[in-house]
């Protein structure tokens, strides 16, 4: 009898507590919105289930060595990969290896707007350290506008890793949601007539311009914010991969096989980190908040910075500023809502392909950021 | 009931550090993008600095002066079109000779209905 009922002590019957449901329905709501709306589905199902994984309750601090934040359990082995950095540099190098600059070498001018759709992450920066949140916190929190969920981990791994897991699950979520956040912004920022406006094609690309772009791009970039190496080295190498044409066989490893056994570690290691006890907080509400706002002012801040280059641009070279938007990086779903936005103005009016230029430059962009962050506050 | 009542602004917990980071990190960004402009803005005609100055030795000054310029999409994309149309419209070459292929289908005991082994179901 005695046996049984340790049994039962030791089940999930006898552990749970309403944050276990809480986060239990978190989860299934991630994965029902990816399966069923298929927002961001190669991400949401693995941080879905490895919040159902997380959230599972047993009885902790028996040295069952079963949960994620436990010395010793196969989940805190995978788990250093997020919280020694390893991870996200790999998922940049598959990035790399997927990515076709072209569009943004054909019109570079469009690389700024990479650079002004930043400008959530130093505006939420200022606004975590008004709610109280330390420096590095808010740090880790702004980069959350940079719309990058790689990123937003590296830096938080490295300034504040105890709020991975809401940074995390904020960046992603927000990535998702990017279709519903940006549309109202983009619209109320133009007018009818900007949203119409229809940009030249873009010019060809040689293959010797494809080559030499990862090779100074990564030194351009790397001199100025060295912070952002373990990140821009990947990206860069893996468009080398990718671009050389030599390579053939490491650029396809690298965009399939490697991507894809890194992303499912990574989807659930991040999702199993937000236990009830440690991610139900105050702060990580806050942190939903904040990230909001970040994605917000970025997507502001790309809108508004073409309307700005525009006044210096005249005829077919002006630029539409829905595209400006698309300067928060969320490859490739940004750039889809640039286009649709378009579309919604001029049916004729395909914006996708000069959208992915602002969308690649804001990988670029938001990877500086964090290096710039991380050289100021390590 | 206000959820956010417990959110408290602390305006004393910025200091002009922050402000300073805020500012110059977003001009590094700006700076390092910049650079990247600039660079590949001029790398078309870096590429072309050669052959320009082959023309103009070859005494073609005109062909030098757009040597290295950009081909817009859209004629590569005419281009494209016409060379897929061109070989949409080539057919292979026939030989005219003309073959009777046998019709019949040679008899087998594994194809026959009488062995089939449907015949001889059960119910």
């Amino acid at each position: 009898m005695e046996g049984i009922l340790r049994f039962l002590s030791y089940s999930g019957f006898a552990n749970v507590t309403a944050g276990h449901i809480i986060m239990i329905l978190i989860g299934l709501g991630f994965i029902y919105l990816a399966i069923r709306y298929e927002y961001e589905p190669l991400l949401l199902v693995p941080i879905g289930f490895g919040i159902l994984i997380g959230n599972t309750p047993f009885m902790e601090h028996a040295g069952l060595q079963l949960g994620i934040y436990e010395e010793g359990s196969v989940l805190n082995y995978l788990y250093q990969g997020v919280l020694k950095g390893i991870y996200p540099p790999l998922i940049f190098l598959g990035i790399g290896a997927m990515t076709d600059f072209s569009t943004l070498i054909s019109n570079p001018k469009l690389i700024l707007l990479g650079a002004a759709a930043q400008l959530g992450i130093f505006t939420t920066y200022i606004g975590a350290l008004l709610l109280g949140f330390t420096n590095p916190e808010s740090a880790s929190i702004g980069i959350i506008g940079g719309a990058d969920g790689p990123t937003a981990i590296f830096l938080a791994s490295r300034l504040a890793p105890h709020l991975i897991g809401s940074i995390a699950v904020a960046a992603y979520s927000y990535m998702a949601l990017v279709p519903i956040i940006q549309p109202p912004i983009m619209r109320l920022l133009t007018t009818e007539k900007e949203r119409r406006i229809k940009m030249k094609p873009p010019r060809s690309v040689t293959k010797q311009e494809k080559v030499l772009f990862p090779i100074f791009g990564l030194l351009l970039t790397g001199f100025i914010a060295p912070g952002s190496l373990p990140l821009l080295g990947m990206l860069f190498f893996g468009n080398l991969l990718k671009e050389s044409l030599v390579t053939k066989r490491l650029a396809d490893t690298a965009k399939n096989a490697l991507i894809d056994i890194v992303t499912i570690i990574l989807g659930i290691t991040v999702g199993a980190s937000t236990q009830a006890t440690t991610f139900l907080t105050q702060q990580s509400m806050l942190i939903f908040v904040l990230g909001a706002l970040s994605f917000m002012f970025s997507t502001a801040g790309g809108v508004l910075f073409a309307k700005f280059m525009n006044i210096f641009l005249s005829g077919e070279n002006k630029i539409n500023p829905l595209i400006g938007a698309a300067g928060v990086s969320a490859v490739p779903d940004s750039a889809r809502v640039a286009q649709s936005e378009g579309l919604k103005a001029d049916p004729s009016n395909h914006l996708l392909m000069h959208a992915m230029a602002p969308n690649v430059a804001g990988v670029i962009g938001s990877a500086v950021a964090a290096g710039i962050m991380m050289s100021f506050l390590l | 009931m206000n959820l956010f009542l417990w959110i408290q602004l602390n305006p004393d917990a910025l200091k002009a550090d922050h402000l300073m980071l805020a500012v110059i990190g977003y001009s590094v960004v700006f700076l390092a993008l910049l650079l990247l402009y600039i660079f590949f803005r001029q790398l078309p005609k870096l590429l072309a600095f050669n052959l320009r100055r082959k023309l103009r030795k070859e005494g073609e000054p005109e062909k030098a002066a757009t040597a290295g310029s950009a081909v817009p999409g859209e004629v590569n994309a005419a281009i494209a079109t016409a060379i897929f149309l061109y070989l949409n419209e080539l057919h292979d070459h026939e030989t005219a000779v003309l073959t009777i292929t046998k019709a019949a289908k040679s008899y087998s005991p594994w194809n026959s209905k009488i062995y089939n082994v449907t015949h001889f179901r059960r119910f």
